[in-house]
């Protein structure tokens, strides 16, 4: 049997078609809100680090997760680039909430939401469960704009690898505790060959969290050597002092034994001026890291975190006793371009569940600033992280959390003028004057003054 | 005027072919208008601004530019890029003409070579950039460990601020595969008659390539330069992946600190200036070389 389509045919089908999609558009819709609530919306999570993603599908499988998000789906992305990110942002399409780094720069420029107010009706999210300074971290003006998350427990410590110490004759039971002392390790630890090619280095004081800052992981410089690069109430910085030129000179000391040269190809040891990847290669015997460096150690290279040790991070002699710590880290922020914002805030309660803690610290080794997490998690996961947790306590300085709009640009300038001071083309003084007059030049220019 | 008008139709058939072409190419027009002369625009405004991405531009005037003067880091930028583009556009040019000579001899494996030294120009400048790396790192590169297991001091190719941008131009000189295609369909378009009345009249190897084959050659060593000096003043990825403008900011050319003003530092402002004044350099560059070029190109189709 065949039919055939004619062309009156056609335009009676075509004129009952179009006369019954009229008839649908003229029936009202739901509401956005009534729509919502019926079926739900999906709320865009997105964070800038990859690890997570490994993990991702164990995560999403949190039984606990329509609790927290009820009728909504919760759409997770990780590893998203920085270009990425920043498109998002400036083209007015940002996650819901997430942790894109630049958490500064967006709380300055108000691209976040002020948070003060869920914060005040969440059961879960209270000041006192958090470290103090990673608290802190959240604020700018006064105002909360975001709240720690993910990982952010402490910065500073002094690792070691204990077979290493040993076999240059050195106790490793008794970790140097300043920065002469750590000059004495170094230069015992330190190796040439005959033709005076580098074989080992002792400590790369700038190598990892040794190196960092300004910025959410404090300014490790400043922590050992006791100054603050910035005065947030008259917006004046404090660059050009001489505890940060003593600073300078004595870490670069450090390099110039390496040789300047040597220490850019051992800190490319995985290619890319890898962050720690020479002790993990074992041809660094001590670093300065955070607390991470047991766990993501452990997982990385067990032979290597089988001999980890850790210590206070080293300070000046007219310091010695002071223990110092730093809190900082990440957080997660909500965006001012956002679709769902208070369907997304049961996000930033969800990652400090224990589940979701749980499946970043034994599968990264990441740890959250969140008391009622850190206090119960296990203390001998990985080798040293018992020191880690003791620190919390034990610590009886806390590096500040301060927040410089340009923070990025005197990172930048913090890196160039160390290696000015390391290859001696500056001296300390004349770098951390320089420094002054530069950012507070670009301080004026990006128009914060 | 009247110009003006022969340009325009003047008929109605003239006028409805005239729309019916605007039409077909309207796709195009529509994204050079959108994605080129926007953007561009854009940035000519935005020049003139202190801009974040984020919160509304301010308008400063000329303030973005003025402030070069007085910019140590824009000095040193602007002369790590200047020595760039004047050591490698011209040694890669010559690199790639001698490639192109080698290739166009009667060797052995001649299509194996061509595709060898072609091989540079298709492989992502980012692996280009690592391969590099664990050739030339001074612990763990394989030239370096040579010289160390033969017993020789290492040398620090790209963690040496004296080093760093002769390591470079090494680089650029061995991925010239694209200009030595080019060069090598010219050699082979040169009439062989030339050759063969030159050296009737006596003419040695050299005298050979002085005389017939450079001159002959000389409107694609021209493109080519001109090609490499645009791309010179661009220079980007590699010093980028390599060692983030290190040593010692050896290798920070001016495309590096144009990306660190607008996207670390959120000063698009500044950055678009910088890619105007970036932009006018080349033009002048561009210019100044069309200009002299009459001297050292020969066109043999050329009529004066």
């Amino acid at each position: 049997m065949t039919s055939k389509l004619t062309r009156r045919g056609f335009l009676n089908l075509a004129g009952a078609t179009a006369g019954l999609t009229a008839l649908a558009a003229c029936v009202p819709a739901p509401s956005g809100e009534a729509a919502a609530e019926e079926e739900g919306v999906t709320v865009q999570f997105w964070i800038f680090w990859n690890q997570p993603g490994r993990i991702a599908d164990q995560i999403m499988a949190d039984p606990s997760l329509p609790d927290y998000m009820g009728n909504n789906t919760l759409e997770f992305r990780t590893g998203v680039a920085n270009e990425a990110r920043l498109a998002a942002v400036a083209g007015g399409t940002p996650p819901d909430i997430g942790a894109l780094g630049y958490y500064l720069d967006f709380m300055a420029r108000d691209v976040v939401i002020e948070l003060t107010d869920y914060v005040a009706a969440s059961s879960v999210i209270k000041e006192e469960d958090f470290i103090e300074t990673n608290w802190q971290q959240t604020h700018y003006e006064g105002v909360q704009k975001g709240v720690p998350a993910i990982e952010g427990f402490v910065r500073r410590g002094f690792f070691y690898n204990a077979r290493m110490v040993a076999e240059a004759g050195l106790d490793p039971d008794t970790p140097p505790v300043t920065w002469d002392e750590a000059m004495v390790w170094h230069e015992a630890l330190t190796q040439f060959d005959e033709n005076n090619n580098l074989l080992q280095i002792g400590l790369d004081p700038y190598d990892a969290e040794g190196g960092v800052g300004p910025g959410n992981d404090g300014f490790c410089i400043s922590d050992s050597f006791g100054f603050s690069y910035f005065d947030e109430d008259t917006k004046e910085f404090n660059l050009d002092n001489e505890e940060f030129a003593e600073g300078l000179e004595v870490m670069g000391e450090f390099i110039r034994l390496i040789g300047p040269d040597n220490l850019v190809g051992m800190r490319a040891v995985e290619g890319q001026g890898t962050w720690g990847g020479s002790f993990n290669a074992e041809v660094q015997a001590c670093i300065i890291e955070g607390y991470w460096m047991s766990g993501e150690t452990f997982n990385e290279v067990p032979d290597v975190a089988e001999q980890l040790r850790v210590s206070w991070t080293p300070v000046p002699e007219r310091r010695r006793g002071v223990k110092l710590q730093q809190g900082g880290g990440h957080m997660v922020q909500m965006f001012r371009d956002g679709t769902y914002k208070d369907e997304a805030w049961p996000v930033a309660e969800w990652l400090q569940s224990d589940y979701w803690c749980d499946q970043i610290f034994h599968n990264i080794g990441w740890l959250p600033s969140y008391r009622p997490y850190f206090d119960n998690a296990p203390r001998d996961l990985f080798p040293g992280l018992d020191f880690i947790f003791n620190s919390v306590q034990e610590a009886n300085y806390w590096g500040p959390q301060i927040r410089c709009e340009i923070e990025d640009f005197v990172r930048v300038k913090y890196g160039e003028f160390r290696e000015a001071v390391y290859r001696d083309q500056i001296s300390g003084a004349e770098a951390v004057a320089q420094m002054q007059e530069l950012c507070t030049k670009e301080y004026q220019a990006a128009g914060f003054a | 005027m009247v110009a003006l008008r022969r340009l325009l139709p003047a008929t109605q058939r003239e006028w409805r072919n005239f729309l019916l072409g605007v039409a077909f190419a309207s796709p195009w027009i529509i994204g050079f208008l959108a994605f080129t002369i926007f953007p561009v625009g854009s940035a000519l405004y935005y020049s003139f601004t202190r801009y974040d991405l984020v919160r509304d531009p301010v308008w400063l005037g000329m303030q973005n530019y003025i402030a070069f003067a007085d910019d140590a880091d824009f000095r040193l930028v602007a002369g790590n890029t200047l020595w760039w583009v004047l050591f490698s556009s011209p040694l890669g040019v010559f690199s790639a003409f001698l490639m192109a000579l080698l290739l166009n001899s009667r060797i052995i494996f001649r299509s194996f070579f061509r595709a060898i030294f072609f091989f540079p120009a298709i492989v992502p400048v980012v692996v280009t950039a690592f391969v590099w790396i664990f050739l030339l790192n001074i612990q763990y590169g394989a030239i370096n460990s040579t010289l160390q297991a033969w017993g020789f001091k290492t040398i620090p190719f790209i963690s040496s601020p004296d080093l760093m941008k002769w390591s470079l131009v090494v680089i650029h000189m061995w991925s010239q595969g694209a200009a030595m295609v080019i060069f090598l369909a010219t050699l082979q378009d040169v009439p062989k008659s030339l050759y063969e009345a030159a050296t009737v009249d006596g003419a040695n190897a050299f005298r050979r390539m002085w005389n017939i084959t450079v001159p002959m050659v000389s409107p694609i060593i021209l493109f080519n330069l001109v090609m490499s000096f645009i791309g010179g003043f661009q220079y980007f990825t590699l010093p980028w992946i390599m060692t983030q403008g290190g040593p010692s900011r050896s290798a920070e050319f001016y495309a590096i600190y144009l990306y660190r003003n607008a996207f670390q530092w959120f000063r698009m402002g500044k950055a678009s200036a910088l890619a105007w004044v970036l932009f006018l350099l080349i033009l002048l560059f561009t210019y100044l070389i069309f200009r002299t070029s009459g001297r050292f190109v020969y066109y043999a189709g050329a009529t004066r």
